[in-house]
């Protein structure tokens, strides 16, 4: 569900193919100005991140979501910080994680709110500074007839 | 806000001049090897079990709904019983009714039950009613248009869809542009992905460890209890005094709840129980929906957990509760006109979506309650289920130990007999 | 509903050398978005947790910066690879500055 494209991300602008179709993200300006800040530059890398979260929320309230990264999380090569955005949330930073070789994993997950349906992005930098990012998108249910 | 009287007022009607009699607390064993209530467990008789008047939790909609039946109380609009002839052809601008059709505002509006072609961009519309994207080519005029629209009752007495006009939602030139926009559909809705058509979207499971504290923190509520539970009242005493080991001796009771109490001519569910029971035996107040209430109502249905739920149903009165009870999943109330089984029975809106939400039966649905309900952080019993859903469909919300709720919850229970008890629950 | 019910920890208390182990992490707090006005209209002030902190015997193991958009009661479940027996020591941070700690001690066999 989730692959990187080769084009690479520049400033502004990801683009990545999920599942079969590819969709510009049209990220607001807070949400690409957080991930060029985190990106400094650097050019992102395909490889093994999986976000795991429902394909639809069964609320905006409390949306799960797991982040794995590949890694052999080694003083000399390890994941160091991975940054989580909600595109279409008031503030799209959600949350940012800090690794260190004795984390022994480049996982971890939490529970999330989502204003609407949207992709999540997810972005890791590794302590030699390649940079890799992915995407996945959640439908959000905002109530039935009522809740 | 409650009114500060209320609950005040309330602790005074809960007097301590009227008791049951205080018999043994004991508890009986069935036939079953079930517990059941023993009909003389002190309860307080007088005065209610939540605040009056009743007012609506803040945060939930401030509408009155006066005007429409509510479970207790008759009060809608006659149903039309002729269609309404028009003047001329409909005038009205599709590009509103595209709108007009996917306003969640307006009860969820159309594309709640309906699948309708590109409007609200198809995202997750329901399926309770048919699908209208083809219905421009169906061959109906205006006037039928409009009137199904403004009370489809004209054309099908069984309908369960609201009557839009009748009841207010939607204005004769609202429903002009509805029809407008209905008109335009002419082919079969094209859905960005499987999970908008509500024909192909996986139906959810609930598969969280419900018992997790880290998975659900409603679980706070077990040792809240376990806290209360030695916590002494007015009277010096606490629940240990009479129930020094609740984890033997109540090790199945909530499974027989709710129950017909003689003494108050109603259906008692485990919240009014602690209500009553508390302030007859130690003195404490936990008027319903309190932390403390919801948290020892949590707690006597935990203790019980794997006991599959089983009224007690031989009496008269018991079975006249579940009668009623019966009769109110079929009482169509508020602004929506819809009635439980409206939107819970397999045979008409049960098993199927509302917008994103699917709608369970009934059976299923109590077994887990009170619920952490993900959606509000916080915990839920049933009665508040009911207000909720009342209030969503545009009807006023009774006190949560009002009469009525008693006899729905007796026959709900009924309808998920056999199912074991998993409490707390955690739900969107 | 504030930090004042203890955080609730889940990992193991026993683990061989060179081991990942699972931790998980619960926190009660209403993580106040700032979004949400009350009945008057009156918005509700941002709070949230927005540090939460594991250390191992003094090392750093895994952090994170909350934001808004962190549910409320927030879980935090990661991973730390032990090497021997020590303290796992957390910090949860709120907006206000005040800080809520744990500790959880883990036994590390050969």
């Amino acid at each position: 569900m989730r692959l990187i494209s080769r084009r690479d991300a520049i400033g502004l602008g990801v683009f990545v193919a999920v599942a079969g179709h590819t969709a510009a993200l049209a990220s607001p300006v807070e949400a690409e100005s957080e991930i060029a800040r985190f990106s400094a530059g650097a050019t992102p890398q395909t490889r093994n991140i999986t976000i795991d979260l429902p394909e639809i929320a069964e609320n905006g309230n409390s949306v799960p979501l797991a982040i794995a990264i590949d890694s052999p999380m080694t003083e000399r090569d390890h994941v160091s910080e991975v940054l989580v955005v909600a595109e279409r949330n008031p503030r799209p930073v959600v949350a940012k994680f800090q690794f260190t070789p004795m984390a022994g994993r480049a996982q971890a997950s939490t529970r999330i709110r989502l204003a609407s349906s949207q992709s999540i992005i997810v972005l890791a930098k590794t302590n030699s500074g390649v940079l890799f990012v992915s995407q996945r998108p959640v439908k959000v249910t905002i109530g039935g007839c009522g809740g | 806000m409650q009114p500060m009287k209320g609950p005040i007022a309330v602790l005074r009607r809960l007097s301590v001049a009227a008791f049951a009699v205080a018999g043994a607390c004991g508890m009986v064993t069935d036939s079953n090897g079930a517990e059941r209530v023993k009909t003389s467990a002190p309860i307080a008789i007088e005065g209610d079990a939540s605040p009056r008047p009743w007012t609506r939790y803040p945060g939930w909609t401030t509408r009155n709904f006066s005007g429409f039946n509510s479970l207790a109380s008759t009060a809608s609009p006659p149903v039309a019983l002729q269609p309404r002839k028009l003047d001329g052809p409909i005038v009205g601008d599709p590009a509103i009714g595209r709108q007009l059709v996917a306003d969640r505002r307006r009860g969820g509006s159309c594309l709640a039950c309906h699948i309708m072609g590109t409007a609200g961009n198809a995202d997750l519309p329901g399926n309770v009613g048919p699908d209208l994207s083809e219905i421009g080519n169906a061959g109906r005029d205006d006037e039928w248009l409009f009137n199904y629209v403004f009370d489809p009752r004209v054309y099908n007495p069984e309908t369960i869809m609201p009557p839009w006009g009748t009841h207010g939602v939607f204005n004769d030139s609202e429903i002009g542009h509805i029809v407008a926009f209905l008109k335009t559909l002419k082919e079969p809705a094209r859905f960005a992905s499987a999970l908008d058509d509500p024909r192909k979207r996986p139906t959810p499971e609930e598969k969280r460890d419900n018992l997790d504290p880290l998975v659900n923190p409603g679980m706070w509520a077990v040792e809240k209890a376990q806290e209360l539970w030695k916590t002494p009242g007015p009277n010096g005493s606490s629940c240990v005094s009479c129930h020094a080991n609740p984890e033997a001796e109540l090790k199945t009771w909530a499974a027989s709840m709710p129950y017909w109490e003689p003494r108050l001519h109603k259906v008692l569910g485990v919240e009014e129980f602690v209500t009553r029971h508390a302030k007859a035996t130690t003195g404490q107040v936990f008027l319903m929906q309190s932390d403390e209430n919801t948290a020892l109502a949590v707690y006597l249905r935990y203790l019980a957990n794997g006991t599959p739920i089983h009224l007690d149903q031989t009496s008269a009165e018991a079975r006249e509760a579940y009668s009623r009870g019966m009769a109110l999943t079929t009482r169509k109330i508020g602004q929506l006109n819809v009635s439980c089984a409206d939107c819970h029975s397999p045979d008409k809106g049960g098993l199927k979506w509302v917008r994103g939400q699917w709608l369970g039966q009934l059976r299923g649905q109590l077994d887990h309650f009170p619920t952490w309900r993900t959606s509000q952080q916080s915990v839920w019993d049933i009665r508040k289920r009911f207000q909720w859903c009342n209030v969503a469909i545009g009807a006023d919300d009774l006190p949560p130990d009002a009469k009525e709720y008693g006899d729905l919850e007796f026959y709900l229970a009924a309808q998920n007999d056999g199912l074991k008890l998993n409490v707390p629950g955690i739900r969107h | 509903m504030d930090m004042a019910e203890q955080p609730r920890i889940k990992l193991p208390g026993q683990a061989r050398k060179g081991e990942i182990i699972e931790i998980k992490t619960l926190v009660s707090h209403a993580m106040e978005n700032g979004l949400r006005r009350d009945q008057n209209g009156v918005t509700i002030p941002r709070k949230i947790i927005n540090r939460f902190v594991c250390e191992f015997n003094g090392q750093l193991v895994f952090s994170c910066d909350l934001d808004t958009a962190v549910a409320a009661n927030p879980y935090l479940q990661f991973f730390a690879k032990v090497e021997e027996d020590g303290t796992f020591r957390f910090s949860w941070t709120d907006d206000d500055g005040s800080t809520l700690t744990a500790e959880e001690k883990i036994i590390v066999t050969a």
